[in-house]
């Protein structure tokens, strides 16, 4: 029984949904010493292996909220609750107009798409924008359903993914704080044509598809700016599309890592085997010599999914000849 | 004549062990707040500058706090000098803390 077979919890904490999350606790936590840990009530957060999410439980979830929303107007809410129960729209999104802007402005991170806006269109597109932090593994579209928002990652990284047979996926295109996510909206399309699923935890701002039509429509910057982003992700796919036909594993790696670095502006990230894999279309095994290559040349380290790019040069020449037709340009990125 | 013994090791200062620990905690909610507040407190009066210490938020990184075996945060793991241990809660058992690090409460560093 995971976490989300128990909406009771979540939405109305009756006795019984408490009891039915107690349970749920008691199956996965079994050592002694979390045990006693929990009966003292010094647990926060509970780690579901089926999910491979952290669930928060409820008096963490009720202290976030408080601190959350006490911290309104005073610091960045989108840094300071995080966890699968949060997630979606930031405790206290729907609030006041004001409130709205002031979150929003106070975002970290700025989309360089929006940041590249003129500030009257900017500031009329604030107005209908609402921060949200999105997590690991969350899809925000399916191919074929309706698009209900647009997000401008911040922070975060989403992979498209285009779905063959209902299940095998694989990745056509990376967005991160360059682009935005929903771009087919711009287009004259309502529904999604690809999967899209959070690759790195962080925050976007996200605004209605509605509301971002009518903005679409009324701001002729934000028209020529989603049709240079448009432009550039098509090029993306088209890259990808050769790149996975005629260059090997270990040179497709290098340029995605680099990819991934100029969308989270880091050079390190968490990354598994088996995602890698998924992303490049290859076998897991496949990821761990191409990885391991790269980590013999010094040029990454790898350890538990967690990557760190050592040689920030020496990868760029590893990399196959797609990644300088694809790479960002004019994009501050800092190494933290 | 005498044959002379081996040289007995020259006399210096004791070699310092650094304690590497890792702590899982869970964004700002109560109990990983005061883990945090409690081990810093720990680590000032006991260990001064010996200890290498790496936070993890299991919101952010739910996969790697799983891949290291845990389950419930806050979590304390020392990692060396061996064998490992760990500690579950909010640290405010400052002995069993102490125990698990390999110290004793008469260890305080001046």
């Amino acid at each position: 029984m995971t976490p989300e077979s128990l909406p009771a919890a979540r939405s109305a904490p009756d006795l019984q949904a408490e009891a039915a999350f107690k349970e749920w606790v008691r199956r996965i936590v079994k050592g002694v010493a979390e045990l006693k840990a929990l009966e003292a009530g010094q647990i926060d957060a509970v780690l579901d292996p089926a999910t491979g999410s952290a669930i928060l439980l409820p008096e963490a979830q009720a202290a976030l909220r408080r601190s959350a929303r006490s911290a309104l107007g005073a610091r960045d809410v989108t840094r300071n609750v995080s966890g699968p129960i949060l997630t979606g729209a930031l405790p206290g999104s729907r609030r006041t107009k004001a409130g709205r802007i002031a979150a929003v402005a106070r975002a970290t991170t700025p989309n360089c798409l929006l940041a590249a806006l003129p500030a009257k269109e900017y500031e009329r597109l604030l107005d209908g924008l609402e921060p949200v932090r999105l997590t690991y593994g969350e899809v925000l579209n399916e191919p074929g359903e309706q698009i209900r928002y647009a997000y401008f990652p911040c922070d975060c990284l989403v992979s498209l993914l285009t779905v063959v047979e209902g299940r095998r996926a694989l990745e056509v295109g990376l967005v991160g704080r360059e682009g935005m996510v929903g771009s087919r909206l711009a287009l004259g399309f309502a529904a999604s044509s690809v999967r899209s699923l959070v690759q790195g935890t962080g925050t976007a701002l996200r605004i209605e598809s509605a509301r971002f039509l009518r903005e679409f429509h009324r701001g002729p910057e934000l028209q020529r700016a989603l049709l240079r982003f448009t432009d550039a992700l098509m090029l993306q796919v088209t890259q990808n599309a050769a790149c996975n036909r005629f260059h090997v594993v270990e040179a497709r790696l290098a340029r995605w890592l680099l990819m991934t670095r100029e969308r989270v502006s880091s050079l390190e990230f968490y990354l598994t085997h088996e995602f890698l894999a998924d992303m490049l279309g290859v076998r897991r095994v496949g990821v761990t010599v191409a990885a391991s290559a790269l980590q013999r040349r010094q040029l990454i380290h790898y350890r538990r999914g967690a990557i760190k790019i050592l040689d920030l040069q020496g990868l760029e020449a590893s990399a196959c000849s797609c990644y300088q037709q694809v790479r960002l340009t004019g994009l501050t990125i800092s190494v933290r | 004549m005498a044959r002379k013994g081996k040289k007995p090791p020259a006399a210096g200062p004791p070699v310092t062990t650094v304690i590497v620990m890792r702590l899982y905690v869970a964004g700002k909610a109560p109990n990983s707040i005061k883990a945090i507040a409690n081990l810093r407190a720990i680590c000032r009066r006991y260990l001064k500058d010996g200890y290498k210490l790496e936070i993890i938020d299991v919101c952010e990184h739910p996969r790697r706090a799983l891949s290291d075996g845990v389950i419930v945060t806050p979590n304390l793991a020392k990692l060396s000098p061996g064998p490992a241990s760990s500690v579950i809660g909010n640290l405010g058992d400052t002995d069993s803390v102490l125990a698990a690090l390999g110290l004793q409460a008469g260890d305080i560093v001046e």
